[in-house]
């Protein structure tokens, strides 16, 4: 219930979301692992809210993060969706190509 | 009347034949005539200096101890170890140097002129002065110098001007070995002239005459030198040694061999050089010299080389053929009695004659020049030297005769002319110290007499064979043109023919006194002005002071006038017997000169005496004579080709079979050896490794480093992250 | 009480979630992981006081990020690609990775966590924690309030932004003349 629990698992959300992108092959999967970062930085936001400064402005990032997280998410898998379309696959090693 | 003695006005005396030289030297292929006026000019500028120098000294000052000298420092070498070390030239005139520059520039003059008729003709007419002017200046110099190291100088610069004239005809391979012999022979005697320079140098700090003549009044030069185990006086030693300079440069016995050969050159180089100048030179070396020579006890050594000089060379005369080589002979000669004349104390005289002889021996020269010129023989293209092939030629050319009679009268010691003058007084100064000393002087006085026959004889031998008689070839006698008078080869003839009297000499016309020439006011001017420095005379010579080259006012108000001192300072009795003897001794010579020419006139006019008859009986003789004693041959011959010419090989053996070989070509090898080094160096170390090095490891490097940018978007992330976790530890971690 | 229980039970599924999205092999239930996940995370905020986030975590979130996730693995052919294998390569399911993705991951978060902890151990000892959370009453009326007075920049530019990713997802991703399958000529690839 304390600062340090939630700072805890917003840490273990930021890991498994490095790790999934890190090791993971597949385009969309890195795109989970982004969303868990993403959720990561706006619970540590409120739970500063909460603990440390009693602000009501930490809210209001977390509300803009989700935004901004649902719209990158958007054009992300638009992105995946188009590459998928060229390539035929979404594996990740396809994409290494530096100039074409 | 006051006279400034600047650098300006004595200089020039030297440095205008000089400056003719240089210039000459640029333009004589181009401008030959203007060469040849501009040299003519110079030496006549330079006799204009003199004749104003002569003027001062004996018109205006007449006295002995008037002198102009000046020095300048050309290199100091001082330093703390040796002290004060300075190396000075300058310019040091007495009467005897008013004199001497007098003949020296106008007989040059006269011989300019000379030459511009007899060289006309030839393709090298302009180079001839070039080496005039050169030469004339070296004369000059070494006239005017002040020490023996600027005598020296001017005395080699001397010896190469010969070499050049003498090898003028170049194209003919006798001129070439006779200027080469030249040089040699003369440089036998440098070498020990330079010896004697530096001895004298390294005991006294100086050469100059002044301060030799000091250094021997104050007793400095007393020393010893240890030579092969002796000890020799330094005096002695050092007057040794220069004096070989003379008799290497004055042709005396050993080294005479060289002037007989130097006939090869131009007959007007042979008039200046071998017979007025350059062989004149080393007799004033010897004047110079004279204190060094009596304290080293050296008269008799000289007086004997003299004397033997002088009667053999007269001997070799008698049986030459060439006039050329006659009046080599006899200018040996004549030379040997100047040194006699030097060698028994008669120090004047020996002057006088350096003088008269130069005068009388240069219009010989220029007249057997004018001979040679005019005989010129169309069938070989060359012009005739031979007497026997002259003859009658008293009728073609008058004026030359008339030259050549005056000087032969002359040099055969005629009376009323100079040459009796000089060389009577000479003889009877030896005269002199044959019945005074005795023992070893007897052999110098009959030297000098017998030679005097001898001189008599075949002069006047050498006339009547050319000029008298029969002419002996038709066709070379009818093709000869009749002489004329003209401006450059009888003028000056018959100038110097003029000088050949002996009033000019002294107010007599015998020289004793006994008959005196109207109108003269000095009469024994020159034997009042030229004194003998003899060693019990140099105290003046302490109080000689060296001015530097500042502009001094000598005011000839400062000098007494010299008297003429008819006892020559001695006691009345003495006086009279040294007069008895000199006046016995001018008997004996008048005696002499017409016994040699009414011998010369019976056998070669009258020809009831009949040389062939002589030649017979004396076979052995004449042959040796022919071959002047076998000097050539000894030293020729033996010598050179059996003692120089194998050390010379064996010396070039060594140099260029070990020295060449190893020292020199070994190099080669070693430099084989560096060359492999330094481009295996290069192949391995800068072409392997420097230079493919760098694309190698750019290669190596670039397949390690493309890793990095692998378009994989998971390595980018990682190294991503790492970057912000160094930051991170970077920023934060030290502070927690 | 009720704020405990519901804590532990949001944390419970916020790090199980996370932990199975990186663990499961299947893309499928990856996502689904995901998705509790994310309701594990609207739980959290409920515990902060924060229900208007926690009501728009699961509006936005769950019921919209997540189900296009699935859209797109639906089109991309479901993540069923040939296995890749090498040495160091264990048997797992199509875009799991290998064992060196991994172990680099792995080794990335244990270095972020030591980062982390570091960090996180001086906020412990220097910072403020107040223990009594102090509840806002109105919530959202504040947020609303605030949303239009304060951050009204942000507000317009975030409708920019969706406005922007709107089209651009649409024109990114709008199909070719032709079918979508097939390579040919209009391929902007170059």
């Amino acid at each position: 219930m304390s600062l340090i629990s939630y700072l805890v698992i917003s840490t273990i959300l930021f890991i498994c979301g490095l790790i999934v992108i890190i090791s993971r092959k597949n385009i969309v999967a890195m795109l989970l692992g982004i969303e868990l970062i993403l959720n990561a930085s706006a619970l540590n936001f409120v739970a500063y809210g909460k603990y440390v400064s009693a602000h009501i402005d930490s809210h209001i990032m977390s509300l803009f993060i989700i935004v901004v997280a649902a719209a990158e998410a958007a054009v992300g898998l638009a992105i995946v969706i188009r590459f998928f379309q060229i390539r035929e696959s979404i594996h990740i090693d396809n994409a290494a190509q530096l100039q074409s | 009347m006051e006279l400034n003695y600047s650098f300006s006005q004595v200089a020039p005396i030297a440095l205008l034949p000089f400056f003719a030289f240089v210039i000459n030297a640029f333009i004589v292929k181009k401008f030959t005539k203007t060469a040849v006026f501009i040299s003519c000019a110079a030496i006549f500028g330079s006799f204009l200096y003199s004749l104003r120098i002569f003027n001062d000294f004996v018109f205006n000052t007449y006295s002995t101890d008037y002198h102009i000298h000046k020095v300048f420092t050309w290199f100091d070498l001082s330093n703390s170890i040796t002290g004060e070390y300075l190396i000075n030239m300058g310019i040091y005139i007495d009467n005897m140097t008013a004199v001497m520059l007098l003949m020296v520039s106008g007989a040059a003059f006269l011989i300019h002129l000379f030459s511009t008729y007899y060289m006309a003709d030839d393709i090298r007419f302009g180079r001839f002065f070039v080496y005039l002017s050169l030469f004339t200046s070296a004369m000059l110099g070494l006239v005017l110098s002040e020490n023996l190291f600027s005598l020296f100088i001017f005395w080699e610069l001397m010896g190469f001007c010969s070499y050049s004239l003498i090898g003028f005809y170049y194209e003919k391979e006798g001129a070439g070995n006779a200027s080469m012999k030249a040089f040699m022979t003369t440089r036998v005697g440098d070498v020990f002239f330079l010896l004697g320079i530096v001895a004298i140098w390294t005991t006294i700090g100086s050469v100059s005459y002044v301060d030799i003549y000091q250094a021997l009044a104050n007793g400095d030069l007393a020393g010893q030198v240890a030579m092969f185990g002796f000890a020799v006086p330094l005096v002695s030693f050092a007057a040794f040694c220069i004096f070989m300079g003379t008799i290497g440069k004055s042709a005396q016995v050993p080294l005479q061999v060289w002037l007989p050969d130097a006939m090869w050159g131009p007959t007007p180089c042979s008039a200046l050089i071998h017979a007025a100048t350059m062989v004149a030179a080393g007799v004033y070396l010897s004047l110079r010299i004279y204190p060094l020579l009596e304290v080293g006890g050296l008269l008799p050594f000289v007086a004997y080389i003299g004397g033997i000089t002088a009667f053999g060379a007269a001997t070799i005369a008698l049986v030459q053929t060439d006039i050329k080589a006659v009046l080599a002979f006899s200018t040996i000669s004549q030379l040997g009695y100047m040194v006699l004349g030097i060698g028994v104390g008669s120090y004047n005289a020996s002057f006088m004659h350096l003088v008269t002889h130069a005068i009388f021996k240069a219009c010989l020269f220029l007249a057997a020049g004018s001979v040679i010129h005019s005989l010129h023989d169309h069938h070989t293209h060359g012009h005739v030297q031979e007497m026997p092939r002259m003859g009658g030629l008293r009728k073609k050319m008058p004026y030359t005769f008339f030259a050549m009679l005056c000087c032969t009268l002359a040099i055969t010691g005629a009376p009323f002319f100079s040459g009796f003058v000089s060389k009577d007084r000479i003889l009877g100064d030896a005269l002199l110290m044959a019945v005074d000393n005795g023992a070893v002087w007897y052999g110098p006085a009959l030297l000098g007499f017998g030679g005097a026959i001898l001189t008599a004889f075949y002069m006047f031998r050498m006339l009547f064979l050319s000029f008298f008689g029969e002419p002996r070839d038709k066709d070379l006698y009818d093709h000869t043109h009749q002489e004329k008078l003209s401006l450059n080869r009888n003028v000056p003839l018959l100038i110097l023919a003029i000088f050949t009297l002996g009033a000019w000499f002294s107010g007599s016309m015998t020289g004793q006194g006994i008959i005196k020439a109207p109108f003269v006011k000095n009469k024994e001017w020159f034997q009042t002005l030229i004194e003998k420095p003899s060693s019990n005379n140099l105290n003046k010579f302490k109080t000689y002071s060296k001015t530097q080259w500042v502009d001094e006012t000598i005011s000839n108000n400062n000098f007494t006038k010299s008297e003429y001192d008819s006892n020559h300072g001695l006691t009345d009795e003495q006086a009279h017997h040294v007069h008895h003897v000199h006046h016995v001794g001018a008997v004996v010579s008048v005696f002499i000169f017409l016994f040699g020419t009414l011998l010369a006139y019976f056998m070669y006019i009258k020809k009831s005496l009949d040389p062939a008859v002589w030649v017979n009986r004396f076979n052995g003789w004449y042959r040796a004579l022919q071959n002047k004693y076998y000097f050539d041959d000894l030293y020729v011959a033996k010598m050179i080709q059996k003692g120089l010419l194998p050390l010379n090989n064996l010396l070039s053996r060594f140099d260029m079979g070990f020295y060449d070989k190893y020292a020199i070509d070994g190099w080669e090898k070693v430099n084989r050896v560096l060359y492999t080094i330094s481009s295996k160096f290069d192949n391995i170390f800068v072409d392997r490794t420097l230079v493919d090095g760098t694309g190698t490891s750019v290669k190596l490097f670039n397949v390690i480093l493309r890793t990095i940018q692998n378009g994989k978007i998971q390595f980018y992330f990682i190294i991503a992250l790492v970057v912000l976790v160094s930051y991170f530890y970077s920023l934060g971690l030290n502070k927690f | 009480m009720f704020d405990q229980v519901l804590f532990y039970i949001s944390a419970f599924l916020t790090v199980f979630g996370a932990i199975l999205v990186v663990l499961e092999r299947n893309l499928m239930h990856s996502c689904i992981f995901l998705l509790t996940s994310l309701m594990g995370v609207a739980g959290l905020y409920l515990t902060l006081g924060a229900e208007f986030v926690a009501a728009t975590q699961l509006v936005v979130y769950v019921g919209g990020v997540v189900i296009l996730m699935l859209f797109a693995v639906m089109l991309t052919g479901g993540g069923l690609e040939e296995i890749k294998k090498n040495i160091v390569s264990v048997d797992l399911a199509p875009s799991m990775g290998n064992l060196i993705t991994y172990f680099w991951g792995a080794l990335s978060a244990v270095v972020f966590l030591l980062v982390g902890g570091k960090i996180l151990t001086s906020i412990y000892s220097s910072a403020v924690i107040a223990d009594s959370p102090k509840l806002f009453i109105k919530t959202v009326e504040e947020i609303g309030t605030k949303l239009l007075t304060d951050h009204v920049l942000m507000f317009e530019m975030s409708s920019v932004l969706l406005l922007g990713a709107l089209i651009g997802a649409a024109v990114i991703s709008r199909p070719s003349k032709v079918n979508i399958f097939q390579k040919g000529e209009d391929d902007v690839s170059h």
